[in-house]
């Protein structure tokens, strides 16, 4: 019998014999008195002493590790509870994103540092909407900061194979801005020339896309077809500067360009893939001067990539041209192909913490002094699977004098997380 | 009037994908996902797709590297961009959630 137990047991039995004792107390023989008396007089004591016990008790080691057992339950219980939570809570929020800091050094030229960050966002509802949205945040030369959106889409996901985008996403054209950009994923510091902005590949699109996928045994098909408002043309001195394609918020020609990739795995480690555009562009901007009312003329895009990956050798490459219609009465009237091309061998090595990668590209443009032909050479070291510091060195050969002439030393560390 | 039938077309096309995807059964909610949990078939499956795809874009990411719920985000991400089903993506998940 504990010590609860017992002093309950005496507190109820004081009362029971007072009540017993009572009514007959005058009758009883003074013997019988005496004995009750002591009898009361001993469990009083008793009392006492274990009132004193309890006391003591309670401020004994014991029940304040017996507390200290309770609150940690029902801290375990709380985290437990929320660990239920973020599990299957219908909906749920992830920051993730990568970023990157540079040093690149121009062969008699100048060197400098610089830096990056791109944070992502996902929000999923219940496995059917997911929303997410990326900023590219860059220290520009003059010390000021950058935010880009880089892109922001609501994804339905239709059903088991089809899911529709709406919103700015990155161009399906290829594989290398959609997949490879991102600087713990592209295995050297630059982007191959061309692949960048304003070159030859398209940036994002501001519209809708219907991506799906179509397995077929142990091979698949892959799609993705959009509609968006389509590029904008920079002019200056009378001919087209450059294409910006970057998923703008308005359509000056009003006419969308529709496009597409269809992509064909014949075996997982083996991608193919066909992409195309379509559409009507005008010029929107002159020497620095937005104009309005420049006529529409035709724009067209085709790419080809493919990929592939035995053991530690990664293969890849990709074309990508763009090309605008002349004009007579533009202020930019002359039309212009811009295209681009790279093939690229990475090896892993060393239990995969040492990579060795070779890249090669021909950038085509109208204009002679973006014309650029490269060979880059880079060793990277993977800190983690997300993480790598890179070497890179690139031989440029470009319009003579130009920057695109310049050879260059690059080290880079990025971190996807 | 020719540049309007040509704009017709694709947006048809798209229309017509889109109504065909409606018809079809809505992707998995929360509720199957957790007796997906118990079936060691699709942590295999998972295992393979995960093995299959994740490399031919990006080094393959430690499943430690993200909690439970954080990977159903990425996952969800990564079904769009690498071109999985539903039912890929769902066996990925069990996959990292019992490899994390």
């Amino acid at each position: 019998m504990n010590t609860i137990t017992r002093r309950r047991t005496i507190v109820w039995c004081l009362p029971a014999l007072a009540f017993l004792a009572t009514p007959s107390l005058a009758q009883m023989h003074p013997e019988r008195i005496a004995e009750l008396e002591e009898q009361v007089s001993a469990l009083t004591e008793q009392l006492g002493e274990l009132s004193a016990e309890l006391d003591e008790a309670k401020d004994s080691e014991g029940l304040d590790g017996l507390r200290k057992d309770v609150e940690a339950n029902k801290v375990a219980i709380q985290a437990t509870q929320s660990a239920t939570t973020f599990t299957d809570a219908t909906s749920v929020a992830h920051l993730s994103g990568y970023a990157s800091a540079d040093y690149v050094s121009v062969e008699d030229g100048p060197s400098a540092f610089i830096a990056n960050f791109n944070p992502m966002f996902h929000f999923l509802y219940d496995n059917k909407i997911l929303w997410e949205a990326e900023l590219e945040v860059e220290v520009e030369e003059n010390g000021d900061t950058s935010i880009g959106l880089e892109y922001t889409t609501v994804d339905w996901f239709l059903n088991d194979k089809l899911t529709l985008i709406a919103g700015k996403f990155l161009s399906p054209i290829g594989n290398f801005r959609q997949n490879i950009h991102p600087s713990w994923i592209n295995k050297l510091p630059s982007a191959p020339p061309g692949f960048g902005h304003d070159g030859a590949a398209p940036i994002s699109e501001m519209g809708v896309q219907l991506r799906g996928v179509a397995p077929m045994g142990s091979s698949k098909l892959t799609y993705a077809f959009y509609m968006g408002n389509g590029p904008k043309i920079e002019g200056e001195d009378g001919e087209i500067h450059a294409i910006e394609a970057e998923g703008f918020a308005s359509d000056p020609d009003d006419e969308k360009v529709f496009g597409g990739r269809v992509a064909f795995l014949p075996i997982p480690s083996l991608e193919i893939g066909v992409s195309g555009a379509t559409g009507d562009v005008s010029v929107v901007e002159d020497d620095g001067m937005d104009i309005e009312g420049d006529p529409k003329r035709g724009y067209d895009v085709i790419g080809l990539d493919a990929s592939y990956r035995w053991r530690n050798l990664d293969l890849r490459g990709e074309y990508v041209s763009q090309e605008i219609d002349e004009n007579p009465l533009s202020i930019a009237p002359e039309g212009g192909k811009w295209e681009t091309w790279y093939a690229q061998a990475a090896y892993q090595f060393a239990d995969g913490k040492w990579e060795g990668v070779v890249r090669y590209t021909d950038f085509d443009s109208p204009h002679a002094d973006d014309t650029q032909e490269q060979l880059a050479l880079g060793v990277n070291y993977l800190i983690t699977p997300s993480a790598m510091l890179k070497f890179g060195y690139e031989s440029n050969t470009g319009e003579p004098g130009e920057v695109t002439d310049a050879d260059r030393w690059l080290i880079q560390i990025a971190y996807g997380y | 009037m020719k540049t309007n039938t040509l704009t017709l077309v694709p947006v048809a096309v798209i229309t017509v994908l889109l109504g065909l995807g409606l018809m079809a059964a809505q992707a998995p909610a929360i509720a199957e996902e957790a007796s997906a949990q118990n079936d060691p078939m699709k942590f295999a499956n998972g295992a393979k797709t995960w093995a299959d795809n994740c490399a031919r874009c990006h080094n393959m990411r430690d499943p430690k590297s993200l909690r439970d719920d954080q990977w159903r985000a990425a996952v969800a991400h990564m079904r769009v961009r690498a071109g999985l089903t539903g039912e890929e993506a769902e066996n990925v998940l069990v996959f990292l959630q019992q490899s994390n």
